[in-house]
């Protein structure tokens, strides 16, 4: 069983990122340089895996290991994308999206739920509170920097609602 | 007129007048037969004499007594048509009496009589008349021929009106009696049938009143619910012949299709009677069977009426009446008795089935009152037939409210619980469905099955709410642990997969990072899989607890020993073994609930501190504190902190992760070892557990 979904999230992570169709994302390449995303986890090992491979990609990483702190600091950084936990205690991840989503200053920050949560109850709430990735654990740590660079790239390309409806027709991923 | 003429009218007078007293003194018709026949033939001067009168049915005269003639003769004279050409027969039919001198005049007048070649004199015939109504005739013999005067004609007519008027009034005595005795015997059978609910038991009565009165023999047979012929009564005043006639059942089972008798009657709703049970009506019976013949003989056989109970225009079962060695011949008087006893018989057995069934409906409700499921009976057009307590606590709508109205109008939702609802024939299994019911002014779960059968619809509800939440604590049970394992197995696989990388060159302290995140998320792993296996064996009451005497100041010394391998530095271990009073309990379960609680004091003091366990005896129990002074609980999650999953999470991590069990699987084990689990805490000054278990008894 844990196989089956780790082979799930694992091809369900490279779909979204599209990363060898366009043979890149290989070398520290340029192409997430100058990136900043804002890791919002309260497992150290998470932000750790985070840190570590965006880095490896040239993005710049902040974090934070609570939701107040993330809060604090999407409107203080103003990162490009947002790497959203769901369970954590106090304020939860559902709830930073919906102030991330009430704040003009960070309605636009696109958000990505990295969580445990795998019901498609839980998929279309993230949708609904804005998400426009949901990636379920356990991921693959690797193709994160490529699934950021082509949510980001979709988003200036003006898909944003077409990747949110991505998230809630294919359960699978 | 001569002396002896004279002598011989006073004679004659003198016997007139006898004959009168002593028909005035017979009462019965026997009495009076008997008093005519004696008295009346000598009177006459007559050899013999016999008397004769119209049957019921109005087609023939029966020979009722006679006296003189020799029996021989006699027999075949019983009974003969009404329109024969014989003596008696017209003198019925014309009211004259007849004189007839001698035998060749009798042969001349009669030529019938010709050839019977009796010997014979002077015949006179006279009518039995009361009011102008000819009703029998008697006849004279004589020992000579005499050629009668006016006046011995004249004494034979007075005779005649005596004895037509005393037979008269002796019949209709007789005919009143039996009267009275029919309807005594109809008033006590009706009292006997109404006596009791039991009716076989009064059938049986009935047939034993039948005898000796009514019949000889006494049979009622039932019909069986599947068409079969049941013998309930035989009666007879003989209990030996009773017990043969059962024997003779048992060994000549009643033939359904038989053309005569109990089968005929039950197949035909109709009388089946038998006046005069003639050769061949036995032959057609018995058959070949020898045997049966016998036994056909023994039983004697004469007469018989077979009547059915019938009510409300069905067949119930039959009475049959036998005339055997004693009763006389029936007459339709007797069929007509035994037609209004059958009647009575069957709207008896009626009544009782109906109560019976009545009751057995009400046994029914009142079995149905107190079934803990619901019980909804609907007619054919869906109307409520039946509404038990459990179906209105169930649906919150009460009997009243649902008698007698169609469902989908009484009760909310019962059309969308009648669509998901599939009905089966009876006696099929029906598969039940689990759905919510609306409006019931809560949560309520049911599982609903349904049998149609011809006349409406049974569906039977079961609360299946407890049932219904328990299965969702359980499967929200796997959803969160499920969860559980999510993060530490993407840690794992996250970390290989990044060491992987062939395209990243990781630092050393990157590497040794992602090594020690395999390690210990792997043991976190470990740690809640096998929490969550101990919470379901605790959850299935599956946990043995294995207690016997031990001391609780070396448990707590070993768990603390064991501690000081993997907690930070700034934390520092102590034991206060005061007293350290001996208890019972199971070691190894106290030992996993102190390395938890100590585990718990670590990972809650981020800042480092102080963690001791103290032990301190307190009446009849050991109190085992662990004691720490981190980060504290607030006071509104002191006792959320003991439900499964629940997590106090200080953003402080260390490498043992939690799977939200802990606390929980502490307290149940302690619990189970007749203990008690508490905590007191103030937020920023630290927490106390205390393990209170009995102490040694």
């Amino acid at each position: 069983m844990a196989g089956r979904r780790l082979w799930r999230s694992h091809s369900g992570c490279r779909a979204q990122g599209e990363p060898r169709s366009r043979g890149e994302g290989h070398a520290r390449a340029a192409d997430g340089t100058g990136r900043r995303v804002l890791v919002i986890d309260d497992e150290r090992s998470i932000r750790l895996l985070c840190r570590v491979n965006l880095a490896a990609s040239g993005m710049e990483v902040i974090e934070a290991d609570n939701g107040r702190a993330g809060l604090e600091l999407a409107r203080k950084e103003r990162p490009d994308l947002v790497l959203l936990d769901v369970m954590m205690p106090d304020v939860d991840g559902w709830a930073v999206a919906r102030e991330l989503a009430a704040d003009e200053t960070t309605r636009d920050i696109p958000v990505v739920f990295i969580t445990a949560r795998a019901d498609p109850a839980d998929r279309r709430l993230g949708v609904q509170l804005g998400g426009v990735g949901y990636l379920v654990k356990p991921f693959d740590p690797v193709a994160i920097a490529e699934v950021v660079e082509d949510v980001l790239a979709r988003i200036e390309r003006g898909e944003r609602e077409q990747l949110r409806r991505d998230i809630s027709s294919d359960p699978e991923r | 007129m001569s002396t002896s003429e004279a002598q011989q009218a006073a004679d004659r007078a003198r016997r007139l007048q006898r004959v009168a007293e002593r028909l005035a003194e017979a009462v019965t018709p026997e009495e009076v037969l008997d008093a005519i026949l004696t008295e009346g033939v000598q009177a006459a001067e007559a050899r013999a004499g016999a008397i004769g009168v119209v049957s019921a049915d109005g087609k023939s005269v029966e020979l009722l007594a006679q006296q003189g003639y020799d029996p021989a003769v006699m027999s075949g004279w019983g009974s003969f048509p009404l329109d024969a050409d014989l003596p008696m027969s017209e003198v019925i039919r014309t009211g004259a009496a007849l004189f007839i001198s001698s035998l060749s005049e009798r042969n001349e007048l009669f030529p019938a009589l010709a050839h019977q070649g009796q010997e014979g004199h002077a015949i006179v015939v006279v009518p039995l008349a009361v009011e102008g109504r000819t009703f029998g005739a008697m006849s004279l013999s004589f020992d000579e021929d005499i050629e009668f005067e006016l006046e011995r004609r004249e004494m034979k007519m007075t005779l005649a009106r005596q004895a037509a008027q005393a037979l008269a009034r002796s019949r209709i005595f007789e005919a009143e009696q039996r009267l009275r005795k029919r309807m005594t015997f109809l008033a006590e059978a009706s009292e006997l049938l109404a006596s009791s609910l039991d009716y076989n038991r009064t059938l049986r009565q009935l047939a034993r009143l039948c005898v000796p009165g009514l019949a000889d023999w006494c049979a009622i047979d039932m019909l069986g619910p599947n068409g079969e012929i049941e013998r309930l009564a035989v009666a007879h005043q003989d209990p030996e012949k009773v017990r043969w006639a059962h024997e003779l059942q048992d060994r000549y089972p009643p033939d359904p299709d038989a053309p005569h008798g109990v089968p005929q009657v039950l197949r035909s709703g109709e009388p089946e009677f038998f006046p005069e049970i003639s050769e061949e009506v036995l032959d057609e019976a018995v058959g070949d069977d020898l045997e049966l013949r016998r036994i056909v003989e023994e039983l004697g056989l004469r007469s018989s009426i077979c009547v059915p109970l019938t009510t409300r225009g069905r067949t119930l079962g039959a009475l049959t009446l036998i005339a055997a060695e004693t009763h006389p011949l029936y007459t339709n008087a007797e069929l007509e008795l035994a037609t209004e006893l059958a009647r009575r018989a069957g709207v008896a057995v009626d009544n009782a089935r109906l109560y019976r069934e009545a009751e057995r409906g009400a046994d029914a409700a009142r079995a149905l009152a107190y079934v803990a499921d619901g019980v909804v009976l609907l007619d054919r057009e869906g109307r409520v037939r039946h509404w038990n307590a459990a179906a209105a606590a169930i649906t919150a709508v009460t009997e009243e409210e649902a008698l007698g109205r169609p469902a989908r109008e009484a009760v909310p939702g019962w059309e969308t619980l009648a669509a998901l609802v599939p009905l089966v024939p009876p006696g099929s299994a029906p598969r039940p469905v689990t759905l919510p019911l609306a409006d019931t002014g809560r949560e309520r779960w049911v599982a609903v099955t349904g049998v149609g059968f011809g006349q409406g619809t049974v569906y039977a509800l079961q609360d299946v709410t407890e049932e219904y939440a328990l299965e969702k604590t359980r499967s929200d049970f796997v959803a969160t642990a499920s969860h559980e394992l999510r993060t530490p197995l993407a840690a794992v696989y996250g970390a290989v997969r990044t060491l992987r990388r062939t395209d990243v060159e990781l630092s050393e302290d990157e590497r040794t990072q992602f090594l020690e995140m395999i390690e210990s998320e792997a043991m976190r792993l470990a740690t809640i899989v096998d929490q969550i296996l101990l919470t379901g064996q605790l959850d299935a009451g599956a946990v043995e607890i294995d207690a016997t005497e031990c001391d609780p100041a070396e448990i707590a010394a070993g768990v603390l020993e064991s501690a000081t391998t993997h907690i930070p530095e700034d934390i520092s271990l102590a034991l206060d073994p005061d007293g350290s009073p001996r208890i019972m309990c199971d070691e190894n379960k106290l030992r996993q609930v102190l390395v938890n609680l100590v585990d718990n004091a670590v990972k809650y003091s981020p800042g480092g501190g102080r963690v001791e366990i103290r032990l301190r005896r307190e009446l009849s129990n050991c109190l085992i504190e662990v004691v720490d002074d981190g980060l504290g609980i607030p006071s509104d999650e002191r006792e959320r902190i003991f439900e499964k999953f629940y997590r106090l999470d200080p953003q402080q991590r260390h490498g043992v992760g939690g799977s939200g069990l802990g606390l929980y699987i502490c307290r149940e084990l302690v619990e189970r070892m007749d203990g008690q689990l508490t905590v007191e805490s103030e937020p920023g000054r630290g927490s106390t557990f205390t393990v209170e278990l009995p102490l040694r008894r």
